[in-house]
């Protein structure tokens, strides 16, 4: 299953739960009319229910359906409120420390390098990482899509596995981000807490009018009662259905880690530590139960029933069928068959020129080789929160000398002081790296300027916008660092961008796809006959006959505006557009750097992951 | 069925408040969180001090007292970091942290006026390089603090306005976060002396 298929089904699965949601507030709004009628209207003693309800005011169900229904709006509606905060919201409620990307601990430093790889070698941004103060073996993901999503560690994590197994820990959480569970999850707890509130106000309702004399007492008690049960038994359904969920992508969860890391015994080592570790996975933070199910392992131990993650001997044997609940109690080191694992599983297919098919998938090998080789200076100075700014300025200078002086004079105007004098010494090594390589620290920065306060975002990402059209015009690069730079603070520090997924017909987006496949061919050459092999290629993959548009520069406003529509392509056609890009670069065989980098800013703005592509297609 | 629209009033107030106890708590994490970047870049000039004291010494043999005041004034300086560390929305470990930073840079600039009779020591590699670094992580300490500040003052500001300002005492939220001001930045404020 790939990164579009996860989020479509992600999307049905939401569907079906809203309708049996719908399902459920209906029932409620019935049954709480019927208690109604039977306490409240005055008709004689043994009045059958039909006669109840011919005796009742008119306007009685109305008052009473309206507010069952306005009760439960306002839980879900403040709890969904509550948790647009995403990720970094979750992460800072559980008491998450936030670890800088600078850290001076070398256990730290470790979580961050392998953190780090996974999200490069998975094409999303690097996710900001949070310790939980706790003993035992968990983490978790939260946030709302790729863009706003944080991993939390527990301390004990850290300290009692070896790298392999945090790296299967790590790779289990990104599966969770890639798949869509997570958002899924927050719209389960907000419309959990809806259903919770008739509970709540059932259970203060009894207790209210336990010392009330009126007329009406015994009336109130029992509708309390019944609130009562109706708010804890719907919630009690609801947190089976929430668990069962989660059972079931617990298991798709490790199976993709496995296929990230190219190995079953990391994964499978963690949870066997989990098993022979006395504090297990259990959290005590009480406000971890509502998020337990984006937790790596239960965080409570519950019957099978409530449980939010299938029991551990369970998914021991799923990654390593030889192994023995009567095991020793150290972890194994038997052949790994992660390799074979990873290529019998459906979507991985090793080579393929369907750039959606590596979507969701994630590249280790190719991530790690990138890394190995990056400039120390550069690498250095996107883990610093004060340097990364130096170094994305000194990325967008123009190699223009007097365009250059002005920007100089420009940063010398706006920058916080000593940032003007580090440009110098990063301006000398980042002109030397290719496109391609830019981005990557780009990509390693990303956390780091997450890191600033939201006025030093502000004056940032002013300066970055005025650098940027300092020459009067603005090319490919600076378009695709403007986008990321865009996407991924402006999520963080705002809120994500909305992307409704509401356009399933390609024939609504013909003229916006025409622009997006002509600037591919116009950047992958400057031969005409070329351009119009590489667009052909393209609508070909597309499904359509459109002709290509003459395109003599980088004109980034139609393709913004072409994007903006775009956005709210549904999955299906995202990977459809998306392969149609990959088809119009790889035309001539070859993958450009500048190809490359363009087709990773058109998918950063779509919302789609971006695994490392081999240098030729 | 007033009853009903009473109990939506009293549902949405509670939930209101809830609301404004996690914003507070979200906040408070937050600016804890600035203050652990402080913390990473005050350790690494701290840890460059020592370096710069012992490759002083080699030159001035004479300034022994200049160098312990160096010494001492860092060795505070570390002690106020780690109580501060522990506890960032303390006001006291902040202000006790903000003198301690005080009197190091005091004892620096000293140093640096003493070394202005040592040309040889100034003309040293290993000092050239020792000072730039002291410089570069000064400058990554003002910006952590900005930040820090910046993100204070956000939890400041949300604790005393209207609403929150009710319930932010019984939620343990009763006093502000402490800015992180060193000596410097305040004798910029400080309006000048004019006598006539």
């Amino acid at each position: 299953m790939n990164f579009f298929q996860a989020q479509s089904k992600a999307r049905h699965n939401t569907r079906l739960l809203s309708l049996l949601f719908i399902g459920a507030v209906l029932s409620l709004v019935v049954l709480t009319n019927l208690l109604v009628l039977l306490f409240f209207v005055d008709s004689y003693p043994g009045a059958t229910l039909a006669q109840r309800i011919s005796d009742a005011p008119q306007d009685l169900w109305l008052y009473t359906s309206l507010g069952v229904i306005g009760l439960i709006a306002v839980a879900s509606g403040f709890k969904y409120l509550a948790l647009q905060g995403g990720g970094k919201a979750v992460a800072e409620s559980l008491g998450g420390v936030l670890i800088h990307q600078n850290t001076a601990d070398p256990t730290q430093r470790q979580l961050l390098n392998v953190v780090e790889e996974m999200a490069i070698a998975a094409g999303v941004p690097v996710p900001p990482v949070y310790l939980i103060r706790e003993s035992s073996i968990n983490a978790f993901a939260a946030g709302f899509g790729i863009h706003d999503a944080v991993i939390g560690i527990n301390q004990g994590t850290i300290d009692l596995l070896n790298r392999h197994e945090l790296q299967g820990v790590v790779a289990h959480e990104f599966s969770h981000i890639l798949n869509g569970d997570m958002r899924i999850n927050l719209r389960i707890i907000a419309l959990l807490n809806g259903i919770l509130i008739l509970g709540i106000i059932g259970g203060a309702l009894m207790r209210g009018s336990m010392f009330s004399r009126s007329r009406e007492r015994g009336g109130l008690i029992a509708l309390g009662l019944a609130l009562l049960v109706i708010g804890y038994g719907g919630t009690f359904f609801g947190q089976l259905i929430k668990a069962a969920v989660s059972r079931q992508r617990e298991y798709l969860a490790d199976a993709s880690a496995v296929q990230f890391t190219r190995s079953n015994q990391g994964i499978a080592n963690a949870l066997k530590k989990i098993r022979n570790h006395s504090a297990g996975s259990q959290l005590d933070s009480p406000q971890a139960d509502e998020n337990s199910h984006l937790f790596f392992g239960a965080i409570r131990s519950f019957s099978s029933m409530m449980a939010t993650h299938p029991p551990l001997e369970a998914r021991i044997k799923a990654l390593d069928p030889q192994w023995q609940p009567s095991d020793s109690q150290q972890t194994t080191e038997s052949h790994d068959q992660g390799a074979a694992m990873a290529a019998n599983m459906s979507g991985f297919t090793g080579q393929t020129d369907r750039v959606s098919q590596h979507c969701g998938s994630a590249n280790l090998p190719e991530a790690q080789r990138m890394l190995e080789s990056a400039e120390p200076v550069l690498s250095h100075a996107s883990h610093d929160t004060f340097e990364a700014r130096a170094m994305v300025y000194a990325m967008l200078l123009s190699a223009d000398e007097s365009t250059r002086s002005e920007q100089l004079a420009l940063i010398n105007r706006m920058a916080e002081p000593g940032v003007p004098a580090l440009i110098p010494k990063v301006y000398e090594c980042i002109q030397k790296q290719s496109q391609r390589q830019k981005l990557l620290y780009l990509d390693q920065a990303m956390p780091t300027l997450k890191a600033m306060s939201r006025a030093q975002y502000q004056r940032f990402y002013d300066l970055i916008g005025q650098l940027i059209v300092a020459d009067g015009s603005v090319d490919m690069l600076e378009w695709v660092i403007h986008r990321i730079i865009t996407q991924e603070l402006y999520a963080h520090f705002v809120g994500p961008f909305r992307n409704s997924g509401h356009i399933a017909r390609p024939a609504k987006v013909r003229k916006e796809v025409t622009v997006v496949l002509s600037l591919l061919a116009a950047t992958s050459s400057t031969d005409q006959a070329q351009r119009q092999q590489a667009f052909q290629a393209g609508i070909a993959i597309w499904g359509d006959n459109q002709r290509q548009l003459p395109i003599e520069y980088f004109d980034y406003q139609a393709l913004n505006q072409a994007l903006d529509k775009l956005r709210h392509l549904n999955a299906e056609l995202k990977a459809q557009l998306l392969d149609a890009c990959g088809a119009a670069v790889a035309a001539d065989g070859l993958l450009r750097d500048n190809e490359f980098a363009l087709v990773k800013g058109i998918a950063t703005t779509l919302d789609c992951p971006m695994p490392p592509l081999e240098a030729t297609a | 069925m007033e009853m009903i629209i009473v109990l939506i009033v009293v549902a949405l107030l509670a939930f209101w408040v809830v609301r404004i106890y996690n914003q507070l708590v979200e906040l408070k994490n937050r600016h804890e969180n600035g203050f652990s970047q402080i913390e990473i870049q005050l350790k690494r000039r701290y840890d460059l001090i020592p370096n710069l004291v012992e490759t002083a010494k080699a030159y001035m043999s004479h300034e022994r007292e200049t160098l312990e005041a160096v010494i001492s004034a860092r060795n505070d300086a570390v002690a106020g970091l780690a109580a501060a560390a522990g506890n960032p929305g303390d006001p006291q470990a902040i202000q006790a942290l903000a003198g301690a930073e005080g009197v190091l840079g005091g004892a620096m600039s000293r140093f640096n006026v003493t070394m202005e009779a040592y040309p040889d020591l100034k003309a040293s590699a290993n000092m050239a390089q020792l000072s730039e670094e002291l410089t570069s992580t000064e400058n990554k300490v003002a910006f952590a603090r900005q930040a820090f500040n910046d993100q204070v003052t956000e939890f400041n500001t949300y604790r005393s306005s209207f609403p929150p300002v009710i319930f932010a005492g019984m939620f343990g939220f009763a006093s502000d976060a402490a800015l992180l001001e060193f000596e410097d930045a305040k004798e910029i404020q400080a309006a000048p002396k004019v006598s006539f």
